[in-house]
């Protein structure tokens, strides 16, 4: 490595050039081989046909059973990213708003930091404990008439899995909004005043629609953030969720027996194909909503 | 906006900030006091706590073994991360500006693959031909690694863009320092927070890490606690708790470092020549 130590000019020297690529290497094929590989032969697989058909297997995924699993997933990352998203919003605005206890803030953006990256066992547990049938707020709902378990709420079914992924929905929405509520400018509130706006009309016409695109982005990685989550539901559920990554392990696992591997590979790429739809509207709508803070 | 005090946040807050609060409570009573749901009440709130059920676990002789193979696991994935990040970055950022975009999508392709979709396909590419990645324990480390990328990749990102690096480096190289030495005690003690932050929450994700070592049937400390909890509800519990305490306090530490040093201003930049 000798030659100019290093210039602002040499930057624009071949892209392709070996000095350039070299120091790339290993990032690059590190990221080929464990990420790019496995996803190609997931989809080489996925596309084959299941054992004693003809239809490819991606097809077979979304036959009777397996699409309801699908809808399942679909259905419970939408409710919980809509309703992780108004919540966490509204949580946002109210934190954002707060100046007096000047702590207040720090405090829920650092209890956020640490419950968006929670979700996993002890999440389960920490569910199990407060809203299952013997949990300490199932209990106390009870001693004052409110029936939950009564009435059908059962802590593995779709609206208690919902519930739980609140809890790390709601801080990762915190989160994303928090700068971009940060970014309304007060000047921009004051012109709306001056030129006769009420606070109403400052929001609907002024606010909401430049936090619109972080609202919507915020709402898809949630979405893509329930989705893809498998460990929460799993301890929920001891293993019995309708949920898509669960049928995944379920098909793999069988899969000497029932010849149906390849079913599993199918779910999993589709799961990769939504994702990856859900995941790019995710990053032009970061994109979109940068715009006015750069300004 | 001062005038009119509107009054609908602080209901906000506390509701909310309860339905935080009260799954942590309930989990630390179910962890550590023994008495049945149905007999709580105002007289027996106080009775019979106990950390017998943690310690059953904790002195449990399959818990140790998982516990610590999910520590080594997440130091391991840890270094493996920084090794594969830190020279990239750095490059990328000195010599290879048009490679920036190229490098940040592929870092967010793992957000696009769920780790129960990288395991299956892992498995399916590497089980015949290179099978110590399903087989052995440590074979989980670059599936971690990948899974560390997105924000690992992102962070220090960040914390490059933040020094003023063509400088730094030139200086460094001028005054004769050697790559190494640059690295070493130049760019290091610079990007300190940048580091620290990667670390923790790589550590953090592999210590709670479950749909991959579950399917891969590894024992590190989250299937132990999935196993635990049937026969032992309680310790499993506990467990689960102590984790989260865990988790909370490296938090809190990496907060007050962040708070510490802000990595953006110019005057901010040590040199240790």
């Amino acid at each position: 490595m000798g030659g100019p130590v290093c210039s602002r000019a040499s930057s624009t020297s071949g892209r392709w050039s070996t000095s350039v690529i070299l120091p790339l290497l290993p990032y690059f094929s590190f990221v080929a081989l464990f990420l790019l590989v496995p996803t190609v032969v997931l989809f080489t697989k996925a596309f084959r046909p299941v054992t004693g058909s003809t239809t490819s297997a991606m097809v077979e995924a979304m036959n009777a059973s397996n699409r309801s699993s699908f809808m399942f997933s679909l259905k419970l990352s939408l409710y919980s990213a809509v309703l992780g998203a108004i919540i966490g919003f509204l949580f946002a605005l109210a934190a954002s708003r707060i100046e007096r206890p000047r702590r207040l803030r720090n405090l829920v953006t650092g209890f956020s930091g640490v419950a968006a990256n929670l979700g996993g066992i002890p999440l389960a547990f920490a569910f199990i404990a407060s809203l299952g049938a013997q949990g300490l707020f199932t209990r106390i709902m009870y001693h004052y008439g409110i029936d939950l378990y009564g009435a059908g709420f059962k802590i593995y079914d779709f609206w208690g899995i919902v519930v739980v992924y609140l809890y790390f929905q709601i801080p990762l929405m915190l989160l994303v909004m928090l700068p971009a509520i940060d970014g309304l400018r007060p000047t921009w509130r004051e012109a709306a005043i001056n030129i006769g706006a009420s606070p109403f009309q400052y929001w609907r016409r002024v606010g909401l629609p430049i936090l619109t695109p972080s609202l919507l982005g915020g709402t898809l990685l949630l979405f893509a953030n329930a989705f893809s989550a498998y460990a929460t539901a799993y301890a929920l559920s001891s293993g019995g969720s309708r949920l898509v990554p669960v049928q995944i392990r379920f098909y793999l696992q069988g899969n000497t027996i029932t010849g149906k591997g390849n079913l599993g590979y199918a779910l999993a790429a589709w799961m990769v194909l939504i994702l990856l739809f859900v995941m790019t509207g995710y990053l032009l709508l970061r994109r979109r909503a940068e715009r006015w803070r750069t300004a | 906006m001062n005038k009119r005090r509107t009054t609908w946040e602080w209901p906000v807050i506390i509701v909310v900030g309860a339905f935080f609060i009260v799954p942590m409570l309930a989990m630390t009573r179910f962890a550590m006091q023994r008495v049945p749901m149905s007999l709580l009440g105002r007289d027996t709130i106080f009775s019979r706590w106990t950390i017998r059920g943690l310690m059953n676990t904790l002195t449990d002789d399959q818990f140790q073994p998982a516990f610590f193979l999910s520590v080594r696991l997440g130091i391991v994935t840890v270094l493996l991360v920084l090794a594969l990040l830190l020279p990239t970055v750095l490059w990328l950022h000195l010599r290879a500006v048009q490679w920036k975009m190229a490098a940040e999508v592929v870092s967010l392709l793992a957000y696009v693959v769920p780790p129960i979709a990288l395991v299956v396909g892992v498995s399916g590419a590497y089980r015949d031909t290179v099978p110590w990645i399903v087989s052995t324990n440590y074979g989980l480390v670059p599936l971690y690694a990948i899974l560390c990328l997105p924000f690992a990749y992102r962070t220090l990102d960040v914390g490059f863009a933040a020094l003023d690096l063509h400088t730094l480096v030139n200086a460094s190289r001028s005054l004769g320092a050697s790559w190494q030495q640059t690295f070493r005690k130049v760019l290091i003690p610079n990007l300190w927070t940048a580091i620290l932050t990667t670390s923790f929450l790589a550590f953090a994700v592999v210590m709670g890490e479950f749909a991959i070592s579950s399917l891969l049937l590894k024992r590190t400390l989250p299937t132990y606690m999935v196993e635990a909890q049937g026969r032992e509800p309680q310790g499993a519990m506990g467990v689960a708790l102590l984790l989260l305490v865990l988790t909370t306090v490296l938090f809190m530490v990496l907060g007050r470092v962040q708070k510490k040093s802000p990595t953006s201003s110019s005057q901010e930049i040590r040199m240790t020549p």
